[in-house]
């Protein structure tokens, strides 16, 4: 695991360490119902309950001219997001904090910041998994025309996952303990479920509340997801949007983040 | 009691000489939490290879201090050195050398023992083998417990194990033996003693005169923020004033009559009890002394004073000091 004999180097162990981060992280997240239940789980009951009533419904919805599966695959992706940023990073992170394990990881030689650097890079695993289940899903089982084009897709996904997962480290820096943040975290939760059309796509509602929906976290990733995965460009106000988000949401998070 | 020699000085540490510089210097150290003074103005070296004690009453001051010297607390004045270097400066020098364990400290619940030690082991360039660390502290068979399934005293030992993982020329141990059963206790002071005689510097936390008396080649006992007394355990249990009797007498004996015994320099009443301390052969003395005024003794308990004692004599007098060996309740 090491390199034994040789003289005093300063990174004579920078790979071994994150690797093992990763490891017991992956491990801890596995066995933590929450990350998967949320993370996977839901997007994947919400795909095959979307996909059933679009079964037995048929049709379009309103003047969109796409089916309701059609409709639902950003929304049920961005709510796999959501799940993963919003509930188990922030309830991870807090619990960390909370039981000293941040501050017992600060006596060694490795930074703090390794240990944060662990769990995202494990919870972005979590997210890449939602979106493969989500687009084979729909694609393959439902029958969704998808035609995702690469680029536009592959934009869309990053802001998109950038700004939620911002918006989950801001709820990690602010909230000060775990029973807080479960509080928190689920009322958060649900109101993004709603702005990312879960219940009710902008396009069925119009008028302000439509606006509304379009220019929040969750919806204005929606939008640039739904344009992507039928091969087109996104509209750039979502594309603002989110990246006016990002921006905010990582600065709060930096300036405010307590590692104690 | 001097330094058992440098067994295994570290190639990273620059100053070999360390025979006559001490590994660790804490020069008026303070430490405020607002108004509280947590910290003040503690000064004492720490010599390479000894088991240094630190000793005090809840709250005297013991971890913040401990703290300011393994960097996770940035005193508000004063200074530490760690072989020249500085805890807040040279962080990342230090943590390399220095082992922590932590008052209170939680892992997260479905982590295993495991899989805790050896994450920490490649934290490390020269880690021991984990193998043999949770076999030392009798830990390798729930090596595949989850954190939230350890009793207080597994966890007290994983803890112990992060601390040493790293091969550490410098151990620092909160609070070692508590929640631990008697047996595990001396295990873990046989533990440390191996440590140590690897040529590891140890700084101990604690608040079991037994351990301190046991263990520690010096002592600082802390009290309100202050250094009272650093010495050698026997030295500072000589300080307890001597022997001590505890008697019932027959009828009400008051503080005078006592002082005017020969050998007789503390009084102390609890409930009927009286212990007188003193020097000589005091309980003959006593006995005698009472007997010619027709007081007469029972329950009569004789022995010499120990570190227990000047504990609670050094800590209680403290605030104010003109109590003259008198200790009122």
């Amino acid at each position: 695991m090491t390199a034994v004999g040789t003289q005093d180097s300063k990174s004579e162990n920078s790979g071994g360490h994150f690797s093992e981060l990763l490891k017991v992280e992956g491990k801890l997240a596995l066995r933590t119902p929450i990350g998967i239940g949320t993370g996977i789980g839901l997007p994947l009951i919400l795909l095959i309950v979307f996909g059933l009533i679009g079964d037995v419904e048929g049709g379009t919805v309103g003047n969109t001219g796409l089916t309701i599966i059609d409709l639902w695959v950003p929304t049920i992706m961005v709510i796999g997001f959501i799940g993963i940023s919003i509930s188990a990073l922030p309830i991870t992170i807090v619990r960390y904090r909370e039981i000293g394990w941040l501050r017992r990881i600060s006596t060694t030689p490795v930074p703090t910041s390794r240990l944060l650097a662990a769990q995202l890079v494990i919870n972005l695993i979590f997210a890449l998994a939602t979106i493969l289940i989500v687009i084979f899903g729909s694609e393959l089982i439902f029958g969704a025309p998808l035609t995702v084009g690469i680029p536009y897709f592959v934009i869309s996904i990053i802001l998109s996952i950038a700004e939620i997962f911002s918006l989950g480290l801001v709820v990690a820096a602010l909230v000060p303990s775990q029973t807080a943040v479960q509080g928190i975290t689920g009322g958060l939760f649900f109101l993004l479920l709603f702005l990312s059309g879960l219940w009710v796509q902008p396009a069925q509602v119009g008028g302000v509340l439509a606006t509304i929906m379009y220019y929040s976290p969750a919806g204005a990733a929606v939008q640039a997801l739904l344009y992507s995965v039928f091969n087109s460009p996104p509209p750039y106000t979502a594309i603002v949007t989110m990246i006016a988000y990002t921006v905010i949401f990582a600065f709060i998070a930096i300036r405010c983040f307590r590692w104690e | 009691m001097g330094p058992i020699g440098s067994l295994q000085l570290s190639e990273s540490i620059k100053s070999p000489k360390a025979a006559t510089e001490p590994a660790i210097r804490v020069q008026k150290l303070v430490k405020k939490y607002g108004d509280f003074v947590a910290v003040n103005d503690i000064s004492f070296s720490i010599r390479e290879g000894e088991i240094f004690g630190v000793i005090g009453p809840n709250g005297a001051g013991k971890t913040t201090a401990v703290e300011c010297i393994s960097g996770l607390r940035v005193p508000d004045s004063g200074s530490v050195s760690i072989y020249g270097l500085s805890p807040r400066k040279d962080r990342n020098k230090i943590r390399k050398f220095v082992g922590v364990q932590l008052q209170q400290s939680a892992m997260p619940p479905r982590l295993k023992l495991g899989e805790a030690v050896e994450l920490f082991a490649s934290f490390y360039s020269d880690p021991l083998n984990p193998n043999d660390l949770l076999e030392t502290l009798g830990i390798k068979d729930i090596k595949n417990s989850m954190f939230k399934n350890l009793s207080g005293g597994q966890k007290q030992r994983l803890s112990i194990a992060l601390a040493l993982i790293g091969n550490p020329k410098i151990a620092i141990l909160d609070e070692l033996t508590t929640g631990l059963d008697p047996e595990a206790r001396r295990e873990t002071w046989a533990l440390i003693e191996g440590v140590r005689d690897r040529g590891v510097t140890v700084i101990l936390v604690t608040h079991f005169m037994d351990e301190a008396e046991r263990l520690c080649d010096r002592l600082a006992l802390i009290n309100h923020g202050k250094l009272v007394v650093l010495d050698t355990p026997e030295a500072i249990a000589a300080l307890a004033g001597g022997n001590r009797v505890r008697l019932v007498p027959s009828q009400p004996v008051d503080d005078k009559t006592l002082y005017a015994i020969p050998g007789v320099n503390g009084v102390e009443r609890k409930e009927r009890y009286i212990t007188v301390t003193g020097t000589g052969d005091l309980a003959m003395s006593v006995i005698n002394s009472l007997a010619k005024i027709g007081v007469k003794v029972s329950d009569i308990e004789a022995r010499g004073g120990n570190l227990d004692d000047a504990f609670v004599k050094l800590t209680k007098e403290e605030p104010s000091n003109d109590s003259g060996g008198v200790i009122k309740p």
